[in-house]
């Protein structure tokens, strides 16, 4: 890798073991999906009923491609569900997540600038919540892991406090590890 | 108790909120005065009369506001090295800013301020533009104290936390790097102010067709016929003409907007630490500390590789989205030349310097094929056979314009693939990064590994058959990154970065 620096043996990132997500994680995310799928599907079949002109011309094509998209994207789900986790290093927090594009990404405690748990109303039903992890220079939050149990959530944050209250009392810097719960009503 | 002395600005710090409240109201203002304006355009008979009393209307508000913005205006600096800020007129506002917080102290001297000797002392946060606190009217000497003080104090904190020492010793000498104006005008053709300018005009694009068409194109394109005849088609050269004369006002301003921003440039370094001073309307003093800088970015576009010149930019912590709004404190050097450049990397990035330095010199390592021939599949093949295809069916274009189509894309996609690249140094226990990037011009990305914020690796299905891995790296200044490279070379890539970011005791901001 270096012109001029042999590599020692590195902690290898390949060998985490990540968690999976809470057991419900699978089942929140399709009710979620199908709250957002079924009152389209309604809509446009409502359309079909009152409008005869449009119904002759879409009617078969939808038939077929409504069923299908829903079941492959229910299939699509529980396969981007499994393929999820999570895991904490002495020093890091990885997550991987992605089908088609498979993605980890580890985000060093001490970069971590301020964390937030989100819980929606169904996430509350669930007894899930989202975790958002914001380190500098990002666009928007650097990991953003949902489908945790509540409890997870919070012994995540704790350990990310933890870690970096040292650090905070040392130099009294930025805003590292400023905590932020909010409830979506 | 820590003792807080509240003190006022200079009363002159008026001129100052009258010309910044109106600078944002036409900025963040206009647009949402559209509505009004077309109905007044409408609708209004007495469009003069009305006219003048809803200028004199928004002038007397703008001066109301800016009085009470000023008497409300206060700051003060406590015992415990903060900078506190009272400020606002409806919705009032405390701001508190830590010493430690602050990323750089410059100081901007605006034109009406020059003849009372007064600047801007300007305390620029670490990533938040909401953040940072406009001390306007002070006195010189008041904003270099502040600026000392500052930096005093960040400095013994900085030294109580981390034993490692600077690798800049005091008492360096005083490096300066000057740019003629005749340099930085080279700067407006080289950047994309030109298109900056033009889309300042889009919204007026139709009215500025409208006039053109009607006062000018017509009477040129009876110039042109009673000139040329009916040799070529008078209406085209007419529209080129007028193409060619909007292209030459572009360049104009842009190369006015480089001069206005960059005017008798003088950057200066010394103990690790960059200061700036340019500007014609506004001498704005920038200082950066090369310990607070992120990334170092050496590019050269399509321009600047025909004048031969190279700008390098020094990005400091954003947070990502006022990322835009930050560029201003970027620290630029528009136009340097390989010697400028050379000797500008002597002082930053020693170990770069070697032998009158050249990038191409350096053993940089590329990515794999793989990327090569997906880009030509994705980006050169599949646009190319749709341009074909779509063109033999509708019976407009030959199909041979596929082809055509074909060689010019992969031209693209062949440059784009070459110019990736990587290489990594070690120098005195300090780990370096440089990314290379580009298609037709290429850009270097410089930085220290440790400096990292998280790493994340990306592969397809069809990449992990061919142990292919792509990587990004974040980092506080933007991201980067290096697609398709051997999954091991990847792998080490982010381990060793996370080590560096780990490990690494000194401040990474």
């Amino acid at each position: 890798m270096f012109e001029n620096h042999q590599l020692d043996a590195l902690p290898t990132h390949q060998d985490i073991i990540f968690k999976p997500l809470a057991d419900n994680a699978l089942f929140y995310v399709q009710v979620s999906w199908l709250l957002f799928y079924v009152p389209l599907m309604c809509v446009l079949a409502a359309v079909c009923y009152f409008n005869e002109a449009f119904a002759s011309l879409a009617q078969t094509p939808l038939l077929v491609a409504l069923p299908s998209i829903l079941i492959t994207s229910l299939a699509y789900n529980v396969l981007s569900v499994r393929l999820r986790g999570v895991a904490i290093r002495n020093h890091d927090i990885a997550y991987k997540k992605g089908v088609i594009w498979q993605q980890v990404t580890i985000l060093p405690l001490s970069r971590i600038q301020h964390t937030e748990i989100h819980r929606g109303p169904l996430e509350r039903k669930f007894g899930l919540a989202s975790l958002r992890l914001y380190s500098a220079g990002g666009m928007s939050a650097d990991l953003n892991i949902s489908g945790l149990s509540h409890g997870d959530c919070k012994d995540i944050r704790q350990f990310i406090q933890d870690y970096t209250q040292p650090t905070l009392t040392q130099t009294e810097s930025t805003d590292i590890a400023n905590t932020d719960e909010s409830i979506n009503e | 108790m820590n003792k807080q002395h509240w003190q006022r600005v200079s009363p002159w710090a008026l001129v100052y909120f009258v010309l910044h409240f109106a600078y944002r109201f036409v900025k963040d203002g206009i647009f949402n005065l559209l509505p009004i304006a077309v109905v007044f355009v409408t609708q209004v008979q007495n469009k003069l009369f009305w006219g003048q009393i809803a200028a004199a209307v928004a002038v007397v508000a703008l001066l109301v506001y800016s009085i009470a913005y000023y008497i409300n205006f206060r700051f003060c600096i406590t015992d415990d090295h903060d900078i506190m800020l009272n400020k606002g007129v409806f919705k009032k506002e405390r701001l508190t800013l830590s010493f430690l917080r602050v990323q750089n102290v410059n100081i901007a001297e605006p034109f009406y301020f020059k003849p009372l000797g007064l600047v801007n002392c300007i305390f620029d946060a670490a990533g938040s533009v909401s953040q940072e606190v406009v001390l306007p009217g002070v006195t010189t000497h008041y904003a270099e104290s502040m600026r000392e003080q500052v930096l005093t104090y960040k400095e013994v904190e900085d030294k109580e936390l981390t034993s490692s020492s600077s690798q800049y010793v005091q008492n360096d000498p005083l490096l300066s790097l000057m740019l003629s104006n005749k340099e930085v005008a080279k700067f407006g053709l080289m950047s994309n102010m030109a298109i900056l300018a033009l889309a300042a005009l889009a919204p007026f694009m139709n009215v500025i067709f409208d006039y053109l068409e009607d006062a000018v194109i017509k009477r040129l394109e009876v110039f042109y016929e009673q000139e040329v005849g009916t040799l070529v088609n008078a209406a085209a050269l007419a529209v080129f003409s007028i193409l060619f004369l909007v292209i030459l006002v572009a360049v104009l301003l842009s190369v006015i907007m480089s001069l206005i921003r960059f005017y008798n440039y003088e950057l200066y370094f010394k103990e690790g630490k960059f200061k700036r001073i340019a500007g014609l309307l506004e001498r704005h003093q920038l200082s950066v500390s090369l310990e607070k800088v992120q990334s170092i970015v050496i590019k050269q576009n399509l321009i600047a590789r025909l004048l031969n010149r190279y700008t390098i930019q020094c990005f400091q912590a954003t947070s990502g989205l006022a990322a835009g709004a930050k560029s201003k404190q970027s620290l630029v050097m528009p136009v340097l030349n390989i010697a400028q450049v050379n000797q500008t990397l002597l002082w930053v990035y020693p170990w770069l310097n070697r032998d009158n330095f050249d990038f191409k010199a350096l053993n940089f390592k590329g990515v794999e094929k793989a990327l090569l021939y997906k880009n030509t599949v994705f980006y050169a093949l599949l646009p190319s056979l749709i341009i074909g295809v779509g063109g033999y069916i509708s019976d407009v274009l030959h199909p041979l314009h596929g082809v055509v189509g074909f060689c010019f894309l992969s031209v693209f996609v062949y440059l784009s693939y070459v110019r990736y690249g990587y290489y990594f140094y070690q120098h005195n226990g300090r780990y370096y990064g440089i990314f290379r990037s580009g298609m037709l011009g290429v850009q270097y990305r410089v930085f220290e590994l440790y400096k990292a914020q998280s790493a994340r690796s990306i592969s397809t299905f069809l990449m992990r058959n061919s142990d292919l891995k792509s990587l990004s790296i974040q980092l506080a200044s933007g991201s980067v990154s290096l697609p398709y490279l051997k999954s091991h070379i990847a792998n080490d890539i982010i381990d060793f970065t996370l080590l560096q970011a780990e490990s690494e005791q000194r401040r990474w901001m």
